[in-house]
């Protein structure tokens, strides 16, 4: 009826985009116009008795400036007595002040709700035509336009959905458990900087990729024997000269060597369960201790005692300077033994194995023999199950006598510090990777683990807290397998599937001792390159 | 006397109006980047009103936002817009998820025109401050939107504003159906001309 002010065009756009609920059409029947662009055209609608009744009557009204849309909706109250409702449309009503809707009966409480009917205005149906001209009849201003910028919102520069797929894939790639982003691949902390590329690197065709073997040895006498396959190298750190020991015997590889704490000696374990036994300086085979039936994968040295750990998970003790050298059996595991140390004063000796025992033992063998074939067989004064992945890495601590520190494989990835007189577990550290070895600083309160995939790291931590103090990441190609650390206590020897044998400075000499090794090592020791050991 | 006071009315509208737009700009980037419509690399920190505010870097989605908030910035000034909202919908099936309300209101100098109560811009700015906290903490109870979103502005205008021609068009009130939705009233800041509440509706279904 009303002819709107608005160009028709744009009202007919208007409502039509407008939805309005259906109730619009069957509760059409109070409508205030308060907004503050108020329209002409709107209150010259002539208000009869009638009108105002219904308005009245109808009870769902709009007021104040800030409604969204002039819509009634389906809510039906009985119409109130009070008489401030027929003052509507010329006296303000009380509530306008406030942004809800006028409703008599409601709880203001319910706030929340009221506005919630105001968003839902999209109703399914409805001819919007229709709408409109119910609404001109009406005369209810459309005059509420909803703009939106003609352009949609620029997409996100990155997809997200590839972002997420990056993340996935990140692990994969440079973003290793706990790695920390340096162009070098290694982080030390600021207290400490330790060199990040190896002193000095030792070709080492054919060294076998096994996490159970042990195949590197440092002397007391500044050696390093290694074994490839079948044969068994010393090089001289002091001179740089190889020397080949000695080749096992056809059909079998060397699984383990160590050289006897004063360095003249050294103990090769073979696949096929004999220990050998070499004389470093003159480079000679002096006996072959059989009687192990599988694989000896670990040896370690006590004075005259070598102690081997076997495939079948026994462990026994050669006095090498007895015809009848089994002098005692250990008998502990279930699993391979690939982990064996003897604490240096020989009290104790720790042994690892693939069951995922750590076991420490009594060291004291008895003097006694026995009758016939028999040896007295050792027992275990701690067992400990903690660990959940073969332990290989063992080592005590050289300034406290009572620390063993253990490292499991690939599933566990664990450091263990045990105290081998309470049998308590003192410090427990996860590590990113399979541990495959571990030292006690010799001169500091640090332990040096090595570790396979996925990072190939050296790793140096602070005791006891077991920070980390620096990480080399990626030292080798592959895991690293072998480790060993130089009689001076500053340098690490590492090898690796990557057939390589890599030198690390990791620690400084204290003061007083620098003078007497610096002499002594490094020389004879070609400055560059690539040294290959055969 | 009555000259002077009039200049002065005018130059708090404006200065309103600045203040409210701002305002706008610093919501709408707490709310892209707190509902994670656009990745969080994007934004970066910027220090305003008293505490670190995300904003964003990329440029297209800078300019976007500069176009909209300068009409909105006219329009305010002229009275003619009533309310703004941010509706993040689903990328995909374009249904509304959440729609960031915004109240903007005159506030009618009193009747009894005394001299005007300036208030002071600390105050107003820990409303403010208020407000974009509120908007950060909701992300607590909001649900989690898993699929890709976009974001719509829409402006309700009288009528009569002006509407530059072919930059703004009538559109959809992008509502989310009533018994789908559940919402929240937020905080509101004034200053001596407008008041600006909020409110967020979003979509929940049981």
């Amino acid at each position: 009826m009303q002819t709107p002010k608005t160009p028709s065009r744009r009202r007919v756009r208007s409502e039509a985009k407008t939805p309005l609920t259906p109730s619009l059409l069957t509760t059409f029947n109070a409508v205030s116009i308060d907004s503050p662009i108020k329209r002409a055209t709107s209150t010259s609608i002539p208000l009869s008795d009638a009108f105002q009744r219904q308005a009245s009557g109808g009870v769902i009204r709009k007021g104040g400036v800030e409604s969204r849309l002039d819509v009634v909706t389906l809510d039906y109250v009985p119409p109130p007595k009070s008489v401030e409702v027929k003052r509507s449309r010329s006296t303000p009503v009380i509530n306008l002040a406030e942004r809800d809707r006028f409703i008599t009966s409601r709880d203001h409480t319910l706030d929340v709700a009221a506005t919630l009917d105001q968003m839902s205005l999209n109703a399914p149906s409805g001819s919007p035509t229709h709408t409109a001209r119910l609404a001109a009849a009406a005369g209810v201003p459309l005059n509420r336009r909803i703009l939106g910028y003609h352009l949609q919102p620029p997409s996100a520069s990155s997809d997200t959905t590839l972002a997420l797929q990056r993340e996935f894939a990140r692990p994969l790639y440079a973003n290793r458990p706990g790695a920390v982003a340096t162009s070098t691949g290694a982080t030390t902390n600021k207290t400490r900087k330790i060199p990040t590329q190896p002193e000095r690197v030792l070709d080492a065709p054919g060294m076998v990729d096994d996490f159970y073997l042990n195949l590197l040895s440092w002397s007391s006498l500044n050696c390093v024997a290694v074994a490839l396959e079948s044969s068994t190298y010393i090089w001289k750190a002091d001179t740089g000269a190889v020397v080949q020991m000695g080749e096992a015997p056809a059909g079998t590889y060397v699984s383990s060597v160590n050289f006897s704490n004063d360095g003249a000696f050294l103990g090769i374990g073979l696949g096929t369960g004999e220990v050998e036994l070499w004389d470093v300086e003159r480079g000679v085979k002096l006996r072959t201790m059989a009687g192990h039936q599988a694989q000896v994968a670990v040896l370690s040295w006590w004075q005259h005692l070598l102690s081997s750990g076997c495939g079948d998970g026994s462990v026994w003790h050669h006095d090498v300077r007895v015809p009848r050298h089994k002098v005692m059996q250990m008998l502990g595991h279930n699993g391979e033994v690939c982990g064996l140390q003897w604490r240096k004063d020989g009290e104790l000796i720790a042994s690892g194995g693939n069951d995922n025992v750590v076991n420490i033992w009594d060291g004291r063998v008895g003097d006694t023999p026995i009758a016939g074939d028999a040896v007295p067989t050792g027992n275990a004064k701690w067992t400990k199950r903690n660990h959940t992945a073969a332990v290989k890495a063992l080592a005590w601590s050289p300034w406290q006598p009572n620390l063993l520190a253990s490292g499991g494989g690939t599933n566990d990835a664990t450091i263990n510090v045990w105290n081998s007189t309470t049998g308590a577990r003192l410090h427990t550290h996860t590590t990113p990777s399979q541990i495959t070895s571990l030292h006690f600083a010799p001169h500091r309160k640090e332990l040096l683990s090595t570790h396979g995939y996925p990072t190939n790291a050296i790793g140096v931590w602070s005791y006891p807290g077991l920070e980390r103090v620096a990480e080399i990441r990626d030292a080798h190609d592959s895991r690293v397998l072998f480790s060993a650390v130089s009689p001076a206590g500053d340098m690490v020897v590492t090898g690796a599937g990557d057939e390589s044998l890599k030198f690390w400075k990791i620690w400084d000499i204290p003061a007083a001792d620098k003078k007497s090794k610096a002499s002594g090592r490094g020389e004879g020791v070609t400055r560059s390159g690539v040294l290959s050991i055969r | 006397m009555a000259p002077k006071q009039a200049t002065r009315q005018a130059i708090t509208l404006k200065g309103s109006t600045a203040l409210v737009t701002e305002f706008f700009k610093y919501a709408v980037n707490t709310i892209l980047f707190q509902r994670e419509v656009y990745p969080s690399d994007d934004f970066h920190m910027v220090k305003k009103y008293g505490q670190v505010v995300l904003v964003t870097q990329d440029l297209a989605l800078e300019n976007y936002l500069e176009k909209i908030l300068q009409q909105v910035q006219k329009w305010i000034l002229t009275g003619s817009v009533t309310q703004l909202v941010l509706a993040i919908l689903a990328k995909d099936t374009r249904t509304t998820l959440e729609r960031w309300v915004f109240d903007i209101k005159l506030v009618e100098p009193p009747a009894d025109s005394k001299e005007v109560t300036g208030k002071a811009e600390a105050e107003i700015q820990s409303e403010i401050r208020a407000i974009l906290k509120q908007i950060v903490s909701m992300v607590t109870f909001l649900p989690v939107m898993q699929e890709d979103k976009v974001f719509n502005i829409l402006a309700y205008t009288s009528d009569s504003a002006d509407v530059p021609a072919g930059e703004w068009e009538d559109t959809d009130p992008l509502a989310i159906e009533a018994s789908k939705s559940q919402q929240v009233k937020m905080r509101s800041f004034s200053t001596d001309v407008h008041r600006i509440e909020a409110m967020v509706a979003y979509r929940y279904e049981e």
